[in-house]
Order: C-alpha cells, then sequence, then structure tokens
C-alpha cells in the first residue's frame, strides 16, 4: 500500500502523457526493461519526414482497432531540438495516449548505437520486439498486414 | 506483479525529467549565438584565402571570418537580426557563397506554423560579412523548402539548389501521387538584387536529403543528388548544368535499387577532378549493396566506375565528403564504435583509381558534425565542428 502510493504520488507530480519522454544515454535499456516479456511495436519517427507523418495515422488506426498492440513511439527527428512540438502533433494524430519518448541528447549517434549499431538515422524505423526479446527491423514505412500478422503471432505464445 | 511496473514506470519518468533538466543546464552554458551552441557549421574560403563560417543556433544564423585557417575568428555578425525558427537539421545547414561582386550571400530555412514547412531565406553582405541586409524569401512560392546548396559559379553567378514541394500541392490539388519533392534552382541576379525564378530541375527527387554540388572543367555547377526512379527507388543522380544556365539530363550514378520511401537524412557529395571526372560518394541501403560508397566518371556522367565500399562495415560508416585539388581527391567519412567517433579519410594522387590506406584525421567522445571537405586552392582541408572540441580545419596536405 505504502508503495502503491508513493507511486501514485510520482505518477501525478509526472503525468504520463504530457510532453514525451526525453530519450537520453540509457533510456534504450530503461524502455526495454520496462516492456521486458511483453510484445511491443516501437515506431522511431521524425517531425520533418514527409513518409512519417503520412504513416503515423495508420498507427494510431492499428493502435484503436487492436487495443492488444503495444506500441511505443520514439521522436527522433535530426531537427526535434523543441520538446514543445510533438504533444500538439501527436494529439492531432490521434497518439497522445501512447507511451512517446523524444532524442534529447545531441549526440544522436550515442543514441542510435545503442538502439542498433547498424541505423545511420533513416526514418520511419520500426521495430518488432517479440516477447522472447527477438527484434524484427523495418526501414521505411511498414507493411500493416505484416506487422498485423506478427501482432497475431504474438498473441498465442505457443 | 502489477505494483512493480507502476513504480518502474513512475521512476522512469522521474529519472527522465531529471535528465532534461540536467540537459537545460548544459545546453544553458553556452545559451545564445557562439560557434559553441551550434550543432552544425559550413564553411567556405574567400577568394583572398580568408575562411568563412556560417552556423545556426535556435534562433539566429551567424557568420565570422577567419583570418589564420580557423584558428581564431572575428566578431560573428548575426545573418537575420530578427530572431525566428532556424532549422538545424545537419543536411540543412545554412548556405554560404561569394559572388563575383564580392557580395557574400547566405541561405537558411526557416520553419513556419506546427507542421514545419520550410521557407528558405537569403541574406546579403556587401561589407565582407560584417552586416547583412533584411532577410528576402528565395522563392514566392509559399510550399515547403529545405535544403539549400548556394555555389558561385566560375564567372561569379550564384547558384542556389534546393529541395522544392510546389509540385506535390500542385499534384496534391488535381488528385494525384507525387513522390518525393522536386529539385529546384534559381541564380542570383545581381542587377535585381534578387534570384530569378525558382524552376524545377527534377521532379521527384527524395525530399529529406542535402544537395551536393561542385564546379565542372568548364566552371559550371554539378549537382549530386538522391533522386527518385520508378516511382519508388531512391537512387543517386547527377545533373550538370551548361552554359546556359539550365541543367542538363540526368544520369544515374548507380543502380543500388534501394526501393523505399524512408528519409535517409544522409546526402552525397560531388568533386571535380582537373580532368574533369566527376567523383561522388554516397549512402545506400539498397538491395543490390549496402553502405557509404564511391565511384567516378570520365564522361560527365554518362557512365561511372563500380561502386567501391568505404569505411570499416563494423563501425557503421556514414556522412561521406569528398574534396578535389589540383593534386589529389579525397574522401572523408565518420565512423563510430559507440564511444569514440572518428574522421576517417583516404586520398588518391591519380584521378581516383587508386586509394591511400585510410587513416584517423581527427576523433571525438561526444556530439558531433558532419565532416565536411574544402579545397583552398592547393590544399585539402577538414572543418568539423565538435561539441568537446570546438571547431578544427585541419590541413590535410600538411599530414601526408
Amino acid at each position: 500500500m505504502r508503495w502503491a502510493l508513493i507511486a501514485l504520488a510520482l505518477l501525478a507530480a509526472h503525468p504520463a502523457q504530457a510532453e514525451p519522454r526525453p530519450f537520453v544515454q540509457g533510456s534504450w535499456e530503461q524502455l526495454r526493461h520496462l516492456h521486458q516479456g511483453h510484445p511491443t511495436v516501437v515506431h522511431f519517427w521524425g517531425i520533418t519526414c514527409a513518409p512519417c507523418m503520412v504513416e503515423m495515422p495508420r498507427w494510431a488506426e492499428l493502435a484503436k482497432t487492436d487495443p492488444w498492440l503495444n506500441l511505443v513511439l520514439v521522436d527522433a527527428d535530426p531537427v526535434g531540438q523543441d520538446p514543445n512540438a510533438d504533444a500538439p502533433m501527436l494529439k492531432k494524430m490521434g497518439l497522445a495516449e501512447t507511451e512517446s519518448w523524444r532524442f534529447a541528447d545531441a549526440f544522436s549517434e550515442k543514441l542510435r548505437f545503442e538502439i542498433d549499431p547498424k541505423w545511420h538515422g533513416e526514418l520511419p524505423l520500426t521495430l518488432l520486439i517479440g516477447r522472447d526479446g527477438t527484434v524484427r527491423k523495418i526501414v521505411g514505412s511498414a507493411d500493416f498486414d505484416d506487422v498485423r500478422h506478427w501482432l497475431e503471432g504474438q498473441k498465442d505464445p505457443g | 506483479m502489477r505494483l512493480p511496473a507502476i513504480l518502474l514506470l513512475a521512476l522512469l519518468a522521474l529519472r527522465s525529467a531529471t535528465a532534461e533538466m540536467a540537459m537545460h543546464h548544459a545546453t544553458g552554458a553556452c545559451a545564445g549565438e557562439a560557434l559553441a551552441c551550434a550543432t552544425s557549421a559550413t564553411p567556405l574560403f574567400a577568394p583572398d584565402g580568408s575562411l568563412y563560417l556560417a552556423w545556426a543556433t535556435a534562433d539566429h544564423v551567424m557568420v565570422a571570418r577567419s583570418g589564420d585557417d580557423g584558428k581564431s575568428f572575428g566578431t560573428p555578425a548575426m545573418v537575420n537580426t530578427e530572431a525566428a525558427r532556424i532549422d538545424p537539421g545537419p543536411d540543412s545547414r545554412p548556405g554560404i557563397a561569394i559572388g563575383g561582386d564580392g557580395a557574400i550571400l547566405v541561405s537558411y530555412t526557416v520553419f513556419t506554423g506546427d507542421a514545419y514547412v520550410g521557407r528558405v531565406y537569403i541574406d546579403r553582405s556587401t561589407d565582407g560579412g560584417h552586416s547583412f541586409a533584411p532577410p528576402q524569401p528565395l522563392t514566392d512560392d509559399t510550399a515547403s523548402q529545405r535544403f539549400t546548396k548556394l555555389l558561385a559559379d566560375r564567372s561569379g553567378r550564384i547558384l542556389a539548389a534546393w529541395i522544392d514541394k510546389r509540385e506535390i500541392a500542385a499534384a496534391k490539388a488535381a488528385g494525384h501521387d507525387y513522390p518525393g519533392a522536386a529539385v529546384a534552382f534559381a541564380w542570383w541576379d545581381a542587377a535585381k538584387g534578387t534570384f530569378t525564378p525558382a524552376r524545377i530541375a527534377q521532379s521527384d527527387s527524395c525530399e529529406c536529403c542535402r544537395v551536393a554540388a561542385a564546379l565542372d572543367r568548364d566552371g559550371h555547377p554539378v549537382m549530386a543528388f538522391r533522386n527518385i526512379f520508378d516511382l519508388t527507388i531512391r537512387d543517386h543522380a547527377v545533373m550538370a548544368f551548361g552554359k546556359d544556365g539550365t541543367p542538363g539530363p540526368l544520369h544515374r550514378i548507380s543502380v543500388d535499387d534501394w526501393k523505399t520511401d524512408v528519409c535517409p537524412h544522409q546526402g552525397p557529395d560531388i568533386a571535380v577532378g582537373p580532368d574533369g571526372a566527376y567523383h561522388v560518394v554516397w549512402f545506400t541501403e539498397g538491395s543490390r549493396r549496402q553502405g557509404l560508397f564511391y565511384a567516378r566518371s570520365s564522361d560527365g556522367g554518362a557512365s561511372f566506375s563500380a561502386p567501391v565500399p568505404l569505411g570499416n562495415p563494423d563501425l557503421s560508416p556514414s556522412r561521406a565528403r569528398v574534396v578535389a585539388t589540383k593534386q589529389a581527391i579525397w574522401l572523408a567519412w565518420k565512423e563510430f564504435d559507440g564511444t569514440v567517433s572518428i574522421i576517417r579519410a583516404m586520398r588518391s594522387a591519380d584521378g581516383g583509381q587508386h586509394w591511400d590506406a585510410a587513416r584517423t584525421l581527427a576523433e571525438t567522445k561526444n556530439a558531433s558534425d558532419q565532416p565536411i571537405l574544402i579545397a583552398d586552392h592547393d590544399h585539402a582541408y577538414l572543418s568539423w565542428l565538435t561539441h568537446d572540441e570546438g571547431y578544427r580545419l585541419i590541413d590535410l596536405e600538411a599530414r601526408s
């Protein structure tokens, strides 16, 4: 009970759905740890990436139609330096309630390296992280039939 | 099971907030327009051998001049005196060029509205970069523009080439799809004090990578950019301007077959050797090859040599650049091992047919700009801005 009160107090002090959380060195490990054991779709996007802005509403639609989807958004835009820009955009896209992060360290190579040493910063990028921790990488816009198929596969742990 | 998850989430939020405060504190230490606060800087050698550097901070573009090869700079001039939301993207850094009349033009993108629509502005200085006239838009059109390259041709006329979205708006209005954006260009009209009306050099090019340009043997610009072939393939191409100031045919550099709609945020680079050969470097994740590559063309882009991979594939080589002097062709790129970023370079003394072994020019353990190669008559230099070490201009010939 005591832990629950502390947790609630902390949550109240830092509402989860306000601005995306700053993604800094070590954040990837935290994010992976937080979702360990749960199939998770981590979608990297950017506010100045035109294909990303076309794709985002489709993620919103998938999140709406499949509540089982555990979606995490990370704004990795090379221009993403305005911490106030994301929240209105995410709200407009219908993704205000989705767990969100944004790159908040100018040493973006380091952030990308922690996620995938081979990632040069291409956007959009989607990582499908399975229940067992295996990662499937989608560079460019996702094929949503493929994502749905993967999700169905993850629903059945057998 | 439920409690620890909630607690972890709460602690995570708290920890993130702390990290953010720490970051604000760190950037606060260099708040303002100092070069130390910039994440990218564009160098240019003036005809008199002095070095100009243009950089963008949050609200302003700044220009400073160095008379000692970048060791020290004079008082920086504020290009846009009224604060603007400057595009700080590393591929959309400020452009700078000096025309035949000695006037300096600086280009930069300002974001407008919530949708981050880019508008390119041009500021001109007629007093060696001490002061700049009020900004004027590069073009009247208000569809998005970004990634501007400024380059003076041999006659001193300045070309602006950029990525422009006006055709998308038109296609959308007509109910058509339009992959990518267009490469647009205009020439500075010194008599009118403005750029000529924008023209489209190539429709359907990649919308998120810089345009590169260099002067060919006749002193005319030749551009390299990521084009979109067959509506889906994002491979590279060159396009050379003729005497009349209009671009000739598009030539594909390499069939990498990168079928994607991704934003690579990593444009190519081009240099032209004293023999007129084109030298290009680029990044691809195509089905035929992946990584950084170099190729050359001895026939004005009609055909290119087989792509040569650059760098150590285990160290994610990226951001390649190329420059030509009278004596040599130089290539440089960045590698990263998870802790240290290094700039590697290779030199060819026979027009790109054979290359010396790659060597490390510089390194850093924190955030850094892309490496940029520039040449001043006989010497090639690496221009590199890093968070920890500041600005460095390294004479490559002195080290060979």
